[in-house]
């Protein structure tokens, strides 16, 4: 079974600044972990291999720090690593994205799943999957928190809002994962040495991808950020209720209720 | 001079971390509860291939460098564990026996102390010596095919585990020899563990050797020359010692920091006030001045210097200094850093360790002193 694991690097913080041009992230500067949810996709592609064997290739698009993000899943046991990067690609919306995916993903050689986070803990849209699903024309089966694969077919477990249900796609299909699904590996020392000495990051450029380059980047995405701004936050006053509990209680229910809290 | 640290380091840093989160937190009041730690802890540091890290893989190792090593000490002791004093020994000893130990003593003794399934041990201290070689009074006569070794040794972390340790004994020349003995050797006993101030769980015996048969073979390195191996362990120890103290300074500063960040004192987080501030900010200094040093003998060590006075010189510098940013820690978090809710309680506890194990602060300037005496440079 071929495994396509499409990832991505965010900020390590929440603390992080927008450019008010563009409306998109500052990266520079800021620290960049594998997106958590991400390391979910990782970890149930690594059950999946080690259940049914084949390859897992993990795919991301971002610059040329993101490397890092794919030397960590080299070091949790992937078997290739490619990253997407190129200066045409700033700026990209999860359309843009996802279009720029879809095309890397229809240069390996086979699959059988790609699996995906849920969502990115940065932009938190939850888009990519499902529409990189649409630019391969797979099914898709969203939000797993476990994955089944029987002969022909794959089987999830999708979390709902008030429920699950169980979902059945033919391969190949797109799944993407909750963190309920499973509890990322720490990867061994060992396997860190061997991702930044022996293994290799493939990089490819928007050239490697297409030769109409319309649909990359800033340009190519119809999503633009008109405004972005910080929400402001009012401090009020500390008030220290005093009393027996019961009363105190009482007076705190009121209390949130005349501000319209409850 | 190159400063950055590499991708693979930042990397091993961030798998300590996420260890010692997922392992070592989960448990550590179950560890000072019942001053014991659960013996799967080892087979965790095996799965995370971080026992005999500097030994190469033919003998079970990973072939890394001793600052690796350094780096995630000093993320694990964050925690203020004995757990990652643990991993430290292991690395220490495995290295200690890869660096003297010929090709047959390699092959038995080393890949089982890295694939978790044995404790290691390292015995020099005895009740009435701790610094002094020549007070040593374990015995090792010849017999045959084995030396019979007799004596008390005092202190021995993990003593009372099963494994091998390096065990320092006077020969029949009257010189110390150092051999790898079996803990599970006839005529080996040990006493219930020490209770210690701090580090629950550390495992401290004493061992009684009574008539224990060691094979000729065991002998570590040169018969006689058992204190040069002493030393030159010793000195890597206290290297890793200074990164436990680092790592435990830093947490000792967010722990401040968290602290005086939510501390409403007349109407202001403490972090407004300049005194508080200003003792952050030597906090700060003080660790990273600590930070860098450390690291800078760690690699000497990695280069193959003999570090035996860089690491005396980082101990008697490391100690006080953190020692007071703990002090400084318990006096920001107020009444609340007396507290055993507090996390700064343990540290401060466990930050009074190194100043008096693996050589006294005192002694390193002993060494140091003596040391700058005898240079011919000036």
């Amino acid at each position: 079974m071929n495994i396509v694991v499409c990832i991505k690097q965010v900020p390590e913080t929440s603390d992080i600044g927008w450019d008010p041009k563009t409306g998109t992230l500052i990266r520079e500067g800021v620290g960049g972990i594998l997106n958590p949810n991400d390391k979910n996709a990782l970890e149930a592609a690594l059950q999946l291999r080690e259940q049914h064997g084949g390859l897992i290739t993990a795919l991301s698009m971002g610059p040329p720090q993101a490397e890092d993000a794919l030397r960590e899943a080299l070091s949790m046991g992937v078997d290739k690593a490619i990253l997407l990067n190129d200066r045409i690609f700033a700026g990209s919306d999860t359309l843009s994205t996802s279009y720029a995916l879809s095309l890397a993903i229809t240069k390996i050689p086979s699959f059988d799943l790609i699996l995906c986070g849920k969502e990115s803990w940065d932009a938190m849209t939850a888009q990519v999957g499902p529409q990189l699903s649409e630019l391969l024309n797979l099914p898709q089966l969203t939000y797993a928190t476990v994955i089944t694969v029987n002969r022909n077919s794959v089987k999830i477990k999708q979390k709902l809002e008030d429920g699950f249900r169980i979902l059945e796609a033919s391969f190949p299909a797109l799944i993407t994962v909750e963190k309920e699904i499973n509890q990322p590996r720490i990867p061994p020392m060992d396997s860190i040495m061997e991702a930044y000495r022996d293994k290799e990051v493939q990089v490819w450029t928007a050239e490697d991808l297409v030769k109409d380059k319309k649909h990359f980047g800033l340009k190519g995405s119809p999503t633009q950020s008109r405004k972005v701004y910080s929400k402001k936050v009012q401090k009020g006053k500390v008030t220290i209720l005093e009393g027996e509990p019961d009363e105190v209680a009482g007076r705190l229910i009121q209390t949130l209720k005349q501000k319209g809290l409850l | 001079m190159d400063f950055t640290l590499s991708g693979e380091s930042k990397m091993m840093v961030k798998a300590a971390r996420d260890l010692a989160k997922q392992e070592i937190e989960q448990i550590e009041a179950k560890i000072e509860e019942e001053d014991a730690i659960p013996d799967d802890i080892w087979q965790k540091f095996a799965k995370a291939r971080m026992l005999g890290m500097m030994i190469p893989k033919e003998y079970g190792g990973i072939g890394s460098s001793a600052l690796n090593v350094i780096l995630i000490l000093e993320e694990l002791a964050k925690t203020g564990s004995a757990v990652a004093f643990l991993m430290a020994l292991n690395n220490s000893v495995v290295e200690t026996i890869y660096h003297w130990g010929s090709e047959d003593l390699r092959k038995r003794f080393i890949p089982p102390l890295c694939d978790g399934s044995l404790w290691p041990a390292m015995a020099f201290t005895e009740p009435g010596t701790g610094s002094d070689p020549t007070a040593i009074t374990t015995s090792a006569k010849p017999d045959g095919d084995h030396y019979v070794l007799n004596g008390t040794k005092r202190f021995i972390s993990y003593g009372h585990k099963k494994g091998y340790g390096v065990f320092y004994a006077k020969d029949e020349t009257e010189k110390v020899t150092a051999f790898v003995v079996d803990k599970s050797s006839e005529g080996y006993t040990w006493s219930k563990p020490w209770s210690l101030m701090g580090l629950a769980g550390q495992g401290l015996v004493d061992i009684f050797l009574k008539d224990v048969k060691v094979p000729k073979e065991n002998i570590l390195g040169e018969k006689g020359k058992g204190f040069h191996i002493l030393l030159r362990w010793i000195a890597g120890e206290r290297v890793q010692q200074m990164a436990f103290m680092v790592g435990m300074g830093q947490e000792c500063l967010n722990e401040s920091l968290r602290f005086a960040k939510e501390r409403i004192v007349r109407g202001r987080p403490m972090t407004d006030m300049q005194g508080f501030q200003w003792m952050l900010a030597e906090m700060h200094a003080s660790i990273e001045a600590s930070r860098w040093w450390t690291y800078r003998v760690a690699s000497k060590q990695d280069e193959g210097d003999d570090i035996a006075v860089d690491s005396a010189a980082l101990k008697l510098f490391v100690v006080p200094t953190i020692q007071e940013v703990a002090r400084k820690a318990l006096q920001i978090h107020g009444s609340y850093g007396y507290c055993k809710d507090y996390k700064i309680e343990k540290l401060y506890r466990t930050i009074a360790s190194p100043g008096v194990t693996a050589g006294s602060t005192e002694i390193q300037k002993t060494l140091v002193g003596s040391a700058l005496a005898r240079s011919k440079e000036i």
